[in-house]
Parts: structure tokens; C-alpha cells; sequence
């Protein structure tokens, strides 16, 4: 076995992140290799002519570029070596500008990673044998996992090319998480506007056929001749009849479950969370909508409010997820991040403004070193904004854990923290 | 139980009360409202409790709620019987502890009086309370007579500062919970109706809708279940009415919430609370416990059959809660959307059911009202705007603090004669009504009357009663830019012309106050907030630009000074002052160099500091460091 390395400069795409001599040395040392160099472009001819000179003298059997995607060059290099009479399938590519010197800004490191991924490709090469082209037929059918937004669009893109699309859902209706949601990021637009026309699409479409309440068990073949097993759930009902009048749904004995069921989610707690929580929500078990209260519990008790306890309350209360989220992240009381051992909350309400607050927030900001909304690294500190304490005659205040300190001027903010630090 | 037992009762109670509020020992209070609390009124309270336990004195020593003259809180009054009541403000705990021991020795420190009370009126029942004269007290004034009470009327604060708020007692003792006996025992539902409609009283939450009106609506729906609601979510910044009299004198509101109640037929009621005002909870709580224990709340109230109960629920910081469709939605435990109205809370509100509800200091009017007669009430104010209303008085003003004046009364009589005008005698600019809903007047208006209609027609809103005064040191286009930013924060997102066009326009103001606007953005700005008028839902978005309008109307050439000039004639907008030092004044001290967060001044000691404009975040921490006046502010003339 006689293995050819070449690592491209690409211009500076790669040699700017990547120390391409260093690489290109490291290859000599690996078991096989015969040659290895580097080079400014070797797409180009005198870069090709390169590597058809060395097959031709040092008799190599393998060759390893390491430059970009097998998208861009693979074709290229394989004429190369079927030029020089090597099977063309004897060459392996390394991406080390997509996958390295474009994503990295660290030449140490870069140059780290496209060592090892080269020398990887060198490991490979050596197990590569000779392969021949054939002809096989394929079937133009399509399978799509998953009947998400994403899945349905996909669905309805291939079906639209005219080709036959199956869509298999785990859950007895299509929609998946957006169907949970109720606007969409970042236009707040109306997630069922979008998503509705996309379901009845689907559901019409003559070369979809929709498999719900069915899995996905094995996927067997390869790159158009797949077989896959389906595992159908049981319904019980002949789909070609069924009108989706929902009468069963209403009357069924032993289940009732909303069509648009949502996807099971489950809350990781931690030790003893569960206790407190279920104390909070036990409170208020008889009183109607009392999301609010509970909410403010877990603030008081967490300082925050954990992400895992929204699950939690919303799974208990029988809330949608997304409302939950959507009233923790509305009030400013609430916050989703973990707070400080001591909260500081400047007032920003007109009177503090128009009397030197902004002044106040840039002392505390620059003392503590963080944004408003943020923590301290060592958790010490909160620095929160809130509208008006209603302490107008002390403009500016600020309040650290509740205890008010007014008049402030700038120059006393690092007294007033010290004696909390 | 015939009536004239249960009148006995309340009689009772308040010759008991009379006791507590006038007790033959010498009392002293202290307020401990939130701004007196804020301005160290705890710390006081322990000294002064200690002080009278070291010298046995027999004194009794309570709290009081907030008198309304925040400025030289932390305050407290002294009565000793038969005397009249003093007042001693800009407590310290070394003052106080001195104030002590000189009142134990009979020395009273005539210095430090503030004002006397020698007679005691509740506006109640009239009755006048003779506290006591002292002849060599000549030259201290009266409080009425005192310049920041003088123009005052206190019907909505009639009991703060004068009561223990935790006293229901006390309460009773200046004819509390009078008006409620009168309704239920004499009145019909309709005849409190008409009552509250005759006295023009109109919503003090903002919009200024007729009380009597809304109730009437209400009334008439035919539902076993209706709703009161007490919204008591006050998030105006500026404006802190509703804290004072939740903190001060609860028991108000608890009596105004069951008159209504009765007058609907009303059996539940709710107030929403801030939960950033835990002092007003703590005391709504126990008023409600107390009334319980009086039998004012719960079943079958004073025998009569008649049942209510109030609940509290506390809110979470969100000013748009304060719209009546998207408090109910919270209480719902939905998201705070505002909803189209019609249907109106007074046919379908909270769980479907008919709903009335009113603000904090609206409740607070109506035990005067049926005490006194809607006549009385309507004598006073404007031909539309009757009765009372209070302003929190605050910004660059001498006399911060709360005042309830008649309606009508001119900005002027307000900012100079209670106010007593502007702080460190600077000029006045403008004064901003209404909070971030409201308009910033400027100077040519201070003889306008203080009334709904006025107001709005000047451009600006009553609201809920935030009086921001600002001096020539405020920066109009910030000050825009600072409401703007608050209403876009707080807007729920439900109408696009809000939430879109609130951020387009403070991008607006942004870039004026950066010096990157240009002079078409005005007409943009002007435009985009009719826009936003026009296309939403709820009053948040319909009033948001308020304060964008006025300041373009009256104020249009500080704006071009930003965008042509580069100029901040106040010197406030960052982008467009530099901070230099006076060389001739600067001692070398090094405070500013030691203070430079960004390390931005440099100099030898005892030589002039240079402040390095590229370094400099212009904080201001140095202005307001030196003790030489040696920095010095520019705008737009580098």
C-alpha cells in the first residue's frame, strides 16, 4: 500500500487558520504513506499535475486530499487519479476548510483538528479497495418521518415534484410541537394560521399517503431501495369509511383524549422539588385559574422559576405548556434565569429617570460588572430594573433585598454594595 | 338584631376608637408607609420604642400611614392630652432619640415643629375634635394653614397620616364604615346608585368613566353572581396615590368595595394588587380579617342576609394588567390579552359574569359621598370634573409628595404654592400629566385648570395623577424616549400597530437622541403615532404616543436642535455632550481620577485632570464627585 497526502493552502481559506506545513508533516509519519505535501491550490492544473506526476513516479495506489467539500473537488481529484490509471474510488477527501478553517478562529486548535481528521483519512484510505460502477434501478417514492411542520412541508414539497410521499406520525394527528404553540418566533404570528392549511394539504394530497398512529421499526437497503417497517398502531377503524365525525372519541369507555393531543413531555425535578411544588400547587387545587398565585410561590421559594417546574405545574394543573410559558415570561416579577443571593431592583419609574436613575444603573453596571437582567458570576448579585417603587420623593432609589436606599448619587452606589458583599 | 342595636354597635366602636386615637396618655406616631419606611422610618420606630421603654415612660407608640409630604419624611406627630398634636419631620435617629428625651423632660423643641393640629376635623361626619391649644405655640402655623396643606382637601387621603392603618377602631373613630351602616340599613340599591351618579364622581383609574354609570350598568344585569373588583395594580411610574391610601387607611376601600357591592348585588370581590407593594398587602389582609371579625364581611353581614367576601390577588408587574380586559384575563390565569369591548366587564367579565370594576382611589371617595350627600360632593370641582382628585407631586420640585385638590385648581396654585416650586431654584420646563399615557405642558400652560376635560384638551390626560414637574435640565426627547421605551416593554403584542409600531418609533427617538436623525423622521414619527392610535385595541396602545405628541406640539425646537445642531440643550442625551474639565477650577484632588470606571481621567496630583473623550462612557460619576464644580458639561459645540 502506497498512500499520497496533500493538503491545500486554498489561497488564505485555509492556510489562515490552519498551519498547513505542520499538517502536511504530520501525515509523513503514518503507516503507508509515501508522500505528503502541501500546496497553495490543488485544484488547480499545476496542483493536479502534482499529484499525477507523483502516482506516476512514487507508484501510489491511495490518494488523501485534504482541502474542501467532496461537494466541490471529489469529482476533480477522482479524474485525476482515472487519469493516471488508479481507480477512482481510491480517493479519500478531507474537509478541512467547511469543517475547520471556516469555523474556527483559533490556528492552534485548527491546526489540531485538521491533524487528526487527516490522519483519520489516511486510516481509512488504507482499508479502501478498488470499486466498480453498476446500474440499479430505483423506486421514486419518498418517506417522510415525523409529521411535524417540518415533515409536512417536506411532504408537501416532494409530493408537489409528483412523486409518491408516505408521512408517518408516532401520535394519531399531525402537527407535532407547533401545534402546541400559539405564535410563532419572532413575527408573533398565528401558529395555527400557518399550520392548519398545512394539515388539511397533506391530508388531501393524491400522492401523500399519511400514516398516523403508526412507528417507524426498520430501515433496511440502501439509497433508493429502501424497505422499511412500519408498526401500525391499533385504530381499529376501516379509514376508507371513517368520516372523522370524532362520535367515537366523545363515547369511547375507557379513554378521552383531546384530538390535538399534546406531546408528552415530562419534568426532570430535582431532589425534594417535587415535595415543595406539590405543596404550592395542593394550595390552590379549588380555585379557579389560579395560575398567577402559583407562579408567584415558585418565585418566592426559587427566587426564579425553574424551567423544569413550568413543566411540572403544567402537566399537574392540566395547563397547554405554552400558556405557562407565556404568562412566566409576560410579568416582569418573573424570571426564567436563577437570581443572585441578593436582588437589587433600581427604580426606573419617571421620577428617578428625570432625576439621575440611568446614571445610577451605569454605576451599579460598571461596580458589579454586568447588564441589567444579569447575575454576578459568584451568584452575589441581581440587577433587576422595576417601574416605580413609589418612593418618588427619594429619587433616585434603588431597593437590595427589599431595604430601600434614596438620594443616591453615583459615587455612593459602590458603598451601598459593600455592604451586602 | 334590630337596627337601632346594630347602631348602638357602631357607636360603640367609635366612642372605643375615639379612646384609642385620643388616649389620655401621650401617643406618638409614626408614618410608616413605604417612603417613610424607604426613608429610614423603621429604624426610628425601634430607637423611639427603646428610648420610651429606657425612661418608663407610660407613652403609647404606633404607626401611621403616609400625611402625603414625602419630602421630609421620616415624620411623626406627638400628642399630648388636652394639647394640641405636633409635628416633627426629617427625623434622624440621633433627633429622635434627642426629641425623646427633650418631650420626657416637657421641653416640646418648638424648633423643630413643623405644624399643629389643634382641632381635628373628619370630613365624615363633620365633627370637629378638640385637641387642645397652647398659647405659647403662636408662632408655629396650623396645619391648615401650613403652604402644602392650605390649598389641600382630603376626602380619598382623609385618614392617612391620621390613623393606625391597623386599626379598624380607629378607623370607626372618624366615622368609618358610618356610610355603610346608612346604606344598608336606609338606602335601596337604586337610591346608592343614584347617590354615587348625582355626585358626578367620575373613574380616578384614568379613563374618568361616571362611577354611578358603570354601577348602574352593572346593577341592572340579572346574574345570581357578580363580580367587584378593587384594581389596585397602580403602574404608573410617578404616580403612587393608590400605595398610600392601601397602606394608610384599607379600611376605605374595604367599606367603599361593600357599598358598591351592595348597590350591584354583588356577593365576591377581588383586589388586584401589585405584588411590588407588599406593605399595602400585608395591611389589606389584616383590615379584611379585622371587618371579618366585625362581622363586615363574610355571610349574612350585620344580619341582614346581605353576604360578601373579598379576596386578594396579587399581580406580577405588568402595566397593562391595569386595563380592565386584561385584568380580568389575568385573574382568568390566561394570558393578558386585552379584548374588544363590547361586551363590556359590566355584561360579561371576569368568568363570564357581570363585573364592576373600579380604581383604588375611586373606592376611596364613595364613604364621603354617601356620608355628606352627593350635593355636597358635587359643590365641588369643575361643571365636569367633581369632587377631588390626587396628584403625586414629584420630580424637580421643592414639596414632593401627594396632594388631593379640588378640581380646577390651576397647575400653577399646585406646583408653586404646594409645591413650592422648582428644587435649587432652576427653570421650569414642563410639567408631565398622566404617566406614560399622559402629555408633557409646558410653561404657557400653568394657568390651566386641573380638570378632565382641560387636560385632554391641552393634549395630555388626567390619568391616574402622576404630576411630574421638570426643570431645564431635563431633556425633552429623552424624556419621550423614556416613556416610549416603557410602553413598548409593557405592550402585550396582541395589536401589530403597537407592538411594531411602539419599537419603530422609539428607534426614532433613539436615533434623535443619538444625532442620526434626520428632519423627515419627524413627520415619520408624527404619522406612525396616529397610526398606533388609530389601528389599537386597548388603551395602552390608543394613548402610548400621548407623550411623543405633546412634546412635538410644544416642544418641536428642542428636537430639531438634536437632529440639525447635534445639540441636547439639556445636556442629558449621551451621545451628544462631552464632559471637560475647567482647568482653572480643578484642585488636582484625584477623586474624579480614583471614581473613572473606564479610566478615562488622567493627571498628576495637585495639577488640572484632562478627561480623555475617547475612553469616556459619560456616566457622570465625576460631575457629581467633584466638590470644585470643576467639570463641566457641552453639547453640540465641539
Amino acid at each position: 500500500m502506497r498512500i499520497g497526502v496533500y493538503v491545500c493552502e486554498c489561497g488564505i481559506n485555509i492556510s489562515a487558520t490552519v498551519d498547513v506545513e505542520k499538517v502536511a508533516n504530520s501525515a509523513k509519519s503514518l503507516p503507508n504513506v509515501v508522500i505528503s505535501r502541501y500546496y497553495k491550490y490543488m485544484c488547480s492544473d499545476p496542483g493536479q499535475e502534482l499529484i499525477k506526476k507523483d502516482i506516476k513516479e512514487l507508484k501510489l495506489d491511495r490518494v488523501v486530499v485534504a482541502s474542501c467539500s467532496p461537494r466541490m473537488h471529489e469529482p476533480t481529484f477522482r479524474v485525476v487519479l482515472e487519469e493516471e490509471n488508479l481507480n477512482p474510488y481510491c480517493l479519500e477527501m478531507v474537509n478541512i476548510r467547511e469543517q475547520v478553517s471556516w469555523v474556527h478562529k483559533d490556528k492552534e486548535k485548527g491546526t489540531a483538528k485538521a491533524i487528526s481528521l487527516v490522519k483519520g483519512s489516511v486510516l481509512r484510505a488504507s482499508l479502501m479497495r478498488p470499486l466498480e460502477k453498476k446500474k440499479v434501478s430505483v423506486t421514486p417514492n419518498a418517506l417522510v418521518i415525523g409529521g411535524g411542520i417540518a415533515g409536512i412541508q417536506a411532504a408537501l414539497d416532494i409530493g408537489n415534484m409528483g412523486y409518491k410521499t408516505y408521512l408517518v406520525e408516532k401520535t394519531p394527528s399531525i402537527g407535532g410541537r407547533m401545534a402546541q404553540l400559539d405564535k410563532t418566533f419572532p413575527t408573533l404570528d398565528c401558529s395555527a394560521c400557518i399550520l392548519t392549511p398545512k394539515m388539511v394539504d397533506v391530508a388531501k394530497h393524491p400522492n401523500i399517503e399519511l400514516i398516523t398512529y403508526a412507528e417507524v421499526t426498520n430501515v433496511k437497503g440502501y439509497v433508493g431501495n429502501f424497505k422499511v417497517e412500519i408498526n401500525k398502531k391499533a385504530k381499529s377503524i376501516d379509514e376508507s369509511l371513517c368520516t372523522g365525525c370524532g362520535d367515537c372519541w366523545e363515547n369511547c369507555p375507557t379513554q378521552y383524549r383531546a384530538y390535538l393531543e399534546p406531546l408528552e413531555f415530562k419534568a426532570e425535578l430535582k431532589n425534594g422539588e417535587q415535595v415543595i411544588l406539590d405543596e404550592i400547587i395542593n394550595k390552590y387545587k379549588d380555585e379557579r385559574g389560579a395560575i398567577m398565585p402559583i407562579l408567584e410561590d415558585i418565585n418566592d421559594e426559587f427566587k426564579y422559576l425553574p424551567e423544569e417546574s413550568l413543566k411540572y405545574v403544567a402537566a399537574q394543573i392540566d395547563y397547554p405548556l405554552s400558556t405557562v410559558y407565556r404568562i412566566a415570561t409576560f410579568y416582569n416579577v418573573f424570571s426564567l434565569e436563577p437570581r443572585g443571593e441578593h436582588l437589587i431592583n433600581v427604580c426606573i419609574g419617571t421620577t428617578c429617570h428625570v432625576r439621575g436613575a440611568p446614571k445610577i444603573i451605569e454605576a451599579i453596571k460598571s461596580e458589579l460588572k454586568i447588564d441589567v437582567g444579569e447575575t454576578t458570576e459568584d451568584m452575589k448579585f441581581t440587577l433587576e430594573p422595576v417601574r416605580c417603587l413609589g418612593c418618588c420623593s427619594l429619587a433616585p432609589v434603588i431597593t437590595i433585598d427589599g431595604e430601600a436606599f434614596g438620594n443616591l448619587r453615583p459615587d455612593k452606589i459602590a458603598k451601598v454594595i459593600s455592604k451586602y458583599d | 338584631m334590630t337596627e337601632v342595636i346594630r347602631f348602638q354597635i357602631l357607636e360603640d366602636i367609635q366612642s372605643k376608637g375615639q379612646e384609642i386615637l385620643y388616649p389620655d396618655k401621650p401617643r406618638i406616631a409614626i408614618s410608616m408607609a413605604t417612603c417613610g419606611l424607604a426613608a429610614g422610618a423603621g429604624k426610628i420606630y425601634e430607637v423611639i420604642k427603646k428610648e420610651v421603654k429606657d425612661q418608663n415612660l407610660d407613652w403609647i407608640i404606633t404607626e401611621t400611614g403616609c400625611i402625603g409630604f414625602c419630602q421630609i419624611e421620616p415624620l411623626l406627630y406627638f400628642h399630648f392630652p388636652g394639647k394640641p398634636k405636633l409635628f416633627y419631620g426629617n427625623l434622624t435617629e440621633k433627633k429622635a432619640r434627642e426629641l425623646i428625651k427633650a418631650l420626657a423632660a416637657g421641653d416640646i423643641k418648638q424648633d423643630w415643629i413643623l405644624w399643629k393640629i389643634e382641632d381635628e376635623e373628619s370630613i365624615i361626619n363633620e365633627e370637629k375634635y378638640h385637641l387642645g391649644k397652647n398659647e405659647n405655640l403662636k408662632d408655629v402655623p396650623l396645619y391648615k394653614d401650613y403652604p402644602f396643606f392650605a390649598k389641600q382637601l382630603k376626602i380619598a387621603l382623609r385618614n392617612c397620616g391620621f390613623i393606625d392603618p391597623n386599626s379598624i377602631d380607629e378607623y370607626v373613630a372618624r366615622g368609618g364604615y358610618s356610610s355603610f351602616y346608612k346604606v344598608i340599613n336606609n338606602l335601596k340599591s337604586h337610591e346608592v346608585i343614584e347617590e354615587v351618579k348625582k355626585s358626578g364622581l367620575r373613574g380616578r383609574g384614568g379613563a374618568g368613566f361616571p362611577t354611578g354609570l358603570k354601577w348602574e350598568m352593572c346593577s341592572k344585569e340579572d346574574s345570581p353572581i357578580k363580580y367587584i373588583i378593587c384594581n389596585a395594580d397602580e403602574g404608573d411610574p410617578g404616580a403612587y396615590m393608590d400605595r398610600s391610601i392601601l397602606e394608610g387607611d384599607p379600611h376605605s376601600i374595604l367599606e367603599g368595595m361593600l357599598i358598591g357591592a351592595y348597590a350591584i348585588g354583588s356577593n365576591e370581590g377581588i383586589i388586584y394588587v401589585r405584588a411590588e407593594y407588599p406593605i399595602a398587602i400585608e395591611k389589606l389582609r389584616n383590615a379584611i380579617k379585622q371587618a371579618e371579625g366585625f362581622g363586615l364581611l363574610g355571610k349574612n353581614i350585620l344580619d341582614t342576609g346581605f353576604n360578601f367576601n373579598i379576596k386578594i390577588v396579587k399581580g406580577a408587574g405588568a402595566f397593562v394588567c391595569g386595563e380592565e380586559t386584561a385584568l380580568i384575563a389575568s385573574l382568568e390565569g390566561r394570558p393578558v390579552d386585552p379584548r374588544m369591548r363590547p361586551p363590556f366587564p359590566s355584561h360579561s367579565g371576569l368568568w363570564g359574569k357581570p363585573t364592576n370594576i373600579n380604581n383604588v382611589e375611586t373606592w376611596a371617595n364613595i364613604p364621603p359621598i354617601i356620608a355628606r350627600g352627593s350635593d355636597w360632593y358635587s359643590s365641588l370641582g369643575t361643571e365636569k370634573s367633581k369632587g377631588t382628585k390626587v396628584f403625586s407631586l414629584v420630580g424637580k420640585i421643592q414639596n414632593t409628595g401627594l396632594v388631593e385638590v379640588p378640581m380646577g385648581i390651576s397647575l400653577r396654585e399646585i406646583i408653586y404654592d404646594i409645591g413650592g416650586g422648582i428644587l435649587e431654584e432652576k427653570k421650569f420646563k414642563a410639567i408631565q400629566t398622566g404617566g406614560p399615557s399622559g402629555g408633557c405642558l409646558p410653561e404657557d400652560s400653568i394657568n390651566l385648570p386641573v380638570d378632565y376635560d382641560s387636560l385632554s384638551e391641552a393634549g395630555s390626560i388626567m390619568g391616574s395623577g402622576g404630576m411630574i414637574v421638570l426643570d431645564e435640565d431635563t431633556c425633552i426627547v429623552d424624556l419621550a424616549k423614556f416613556f416610549l421605551g416603557f410602553t413598548r416593554e409593557e405592550s402585550c403584542g396582541t395589536c401589530n400597530s403597537c407592538r411594531e409600531g411602539l419599537d419603530a418609533s422609539y428607534d426614532i427617538l433613539n436615533r434623535i437622541t443619538e444625532g442620526k436623525a434626520e428632519i423627515s423622521d419627524l413627520d415619520l414619527l408624527e404619522e406612525l403615532s396616529h397610526v398606533i392610535i388609530d389601528f389599537s385595541l386597548c388603551g395602552l396602545g390608543k394613548t402610548a404616543p400621548n407623550p411623543v405628541l405633546t412634546t412635538l406640539r410644544y416642544f418641536k425646537d428642542e428636537y430639531i436642535a438634536h437632529i440639525e445642531e447635534k445639540k441636547c440643550p439639556a445636556k442629558v442625551c449621551r451621545a451628544l455632550i462631552h464632559y471637560t474639565i475647567i482647568p482653572d477650577k480643578c484642585t488636582g484632588c484625584g477623586i474624579c481620577f480614583k471614581l473613572c470606571p473606564e479610566e478615562a481621567i488622567t493627571g498628576k496630583t495637585k495639577e488640572p485632570h484632562f478627561i480623555n473623550s475617547e475612553k469616556c462612557i459619560k456616566c457622570g460619576i465625576c460631575l457629581d464627585s467633584c466638590r470644585f464644580d470643576a467639570i463641566s458639561i457641552s453639547s453640540g459645540d465641539l
